[in-house]
């Protein structure tokens, strides 16, 4: 036996013949899905209409603290027309942040998250599969000038971050995130969910707001000893999300990221 | 380096199908499933968006995940059918199948080691590169594999 016999064995394997082609055309198709995908988690879902910013602005201009005008998590969801998750955002296991970052321009505020089971009336799909066990997340972001927004500000992503793992293993897009967004009285908000990340809670987890695409070492690196953090000169905030370490599950979280098949990424 | 447009897919499907195939098999019986594999890859690779530093790294990441998929598909497998290397190998009458069969029929870590050195024609040292491993450890593999080989078909390999 030589290596012309073990070659002669594998060639004669029958692979379909138009395997190349329908590969193409799968993954074609797939490309397309995603760019749709990306463009409704960038742009948002819903957009106020000019007549209504322009109401906004006039509440605006009578003094009235914007802060206070600012809607709640559950308000959030309501907006969205999820009344199961604005109970969620109002039940004892939801946490209220209200925690705020300069970004460019901007100051966002996370506002609150809450993670469970059955937490929304639209559970997500991953990989093909429902999942109902999801972190949601609500932010917010103003212009910092105080001009109000009339628009969903371009080129920001969001993602999910955690220490000791890639960044390009555990993030929005390896999560399956999605996000919904909508501008109204001059602020966008935003609700972002994700698998829940509570499996990742025995470390640091981290919510990223930034300008740029999916999470990479050089906008995110990661210390020695496994924090991450926002690389100098690019525009972004890093949260720390303050998960409960007794739900941590780091047999799903090391499956999750096995499974992502870039654990070994260096 | 990212999967970004249909000219890049293109680019993967044609230098990579044929490897990745061949690889999967050094795993499962079916080439159909096999083809799943190499298909669930490549959409991997399109959702999870990896930064390969080159072409070598990106080589790398689809010859692991392969194998861990193959790998994964065949221990799904195996909890619904025995195992049916060892009785193809025995009853197998023509050598190609049976030397397919003894390949099955190693252990994950030699299979992968003996087909990228026959196959494809890795040194050792670029089998490390690919596969994350020491040289010293993939000519250890190599070795140990080969011998298994060898017992299992009762010919010399070269």
């Amino acid at each position: 036996m030589n290596r012309e016999a073990y070659r002669k064995a594998f060639d004669a394997i029958p692979f379909s013949p138009d395997f190349r082609d329908r590969t193409t055309e799968l993954l074609r198709d797939r490309l397309r899905e995603q760019e749709k995908e990306e463009h409704s988690m960038y742009i948002g879902k819903t957009k106020k209409l000019a007549v209504l910013i322009a109401a906004a602005i006039a509440l605006l201009a009578v003094s009235v603290s914007a802060v206070m005008l600012w809607l709640t998590p559950a308000q959030v969801a309501e907006r969205l027309e999820d009344p199961v998750l604005a109970a969620a955002f109002d039940s004892e296991d939801a946490v209220l942040l209200e925690e705020t970052a300069q970004v460019g321009d901007y100051t966002v505020t996370l506002a609150g998250l809450v993670s469970g089971k059955d937490l929304s009336r639209a559970p997500a799909e991953y990989n093909g599969q429902l999942v109902s066990d999801r972190t949601y997340a609500v932010f917010s972001l103003a212009r910092t000038d105080g001009e109000p927004l009339e628009e969903l500000p371009d080129g920001l992503s969001y993602s999910p971050l955690v220490s000791g793992y890639h960044v390009s293993a555990v993030n929005a897009w390896t999560l399956g995130a999605t996000c919904q967004s909508f501008v109204q009285d001059g602020v966008a908000y935003y609700l972002f969910d994700t698998q829940n990340l509570e499996m990742f809670a025995d470390h640091t987890v981290y919510f990223a707001i930034y300008e740029g695409g999916v999470p990479n070492p050089a906008t995110f690196p990661t210390a020695e000893d496994g924090s991450i953090s926002l690389a100098e000169g690019v525009q972004g905030a890093l949260f720390t999300l303050p998960l409960d370490a007794s739900k941590a599950d780091p047999a799903a979280a090391e499956a999750f990221v096995e499974g992502t098949g870039l654990e070994f990424i260096g | 380096m990212a999967l970004t447009g249909a000219e890049e897919v293109s680019r993967l499907v044609e230098t990579y199908s044929s490897m990745l195939l061949r690889l999967a098999c050094t795993r499962l019986e079916n080439p159909a499933d096999a083809e799943d594999v190499v298909q669930e890859v490549f959409l991997k690779l399109l959702t999870a968006h990896p930064s390969f530093r080159d072409a070598e790294h990106e080589k790398a990441w689809l010859i692991r995940t392969t194998l861990h998929r193959a790998a994964d598909l065949r221990k799904a497998a195996s909890r619904w059918n025995v195992p049916l290397e060892e009785a193809l190998l025995a009853s197998a009458p023509e050598l190609e199948d049976r030397l397919l069969a003894a390949v099955r029929a190693l252990p994950e870590k030699y299979g992968a080691v003996i087909h990228l050195h026959y196959y494809e024609g890795y040194s050792l040292k670029e089998i490390g590169k690919l596969l994350g491993l020491p040289a010293a450890t993939v000519g250890t593999r190599l070795a140990r594999g080969r011998e298994r080989l060898r017992q299992s078909l009762k010919e010399e390999i070269e």
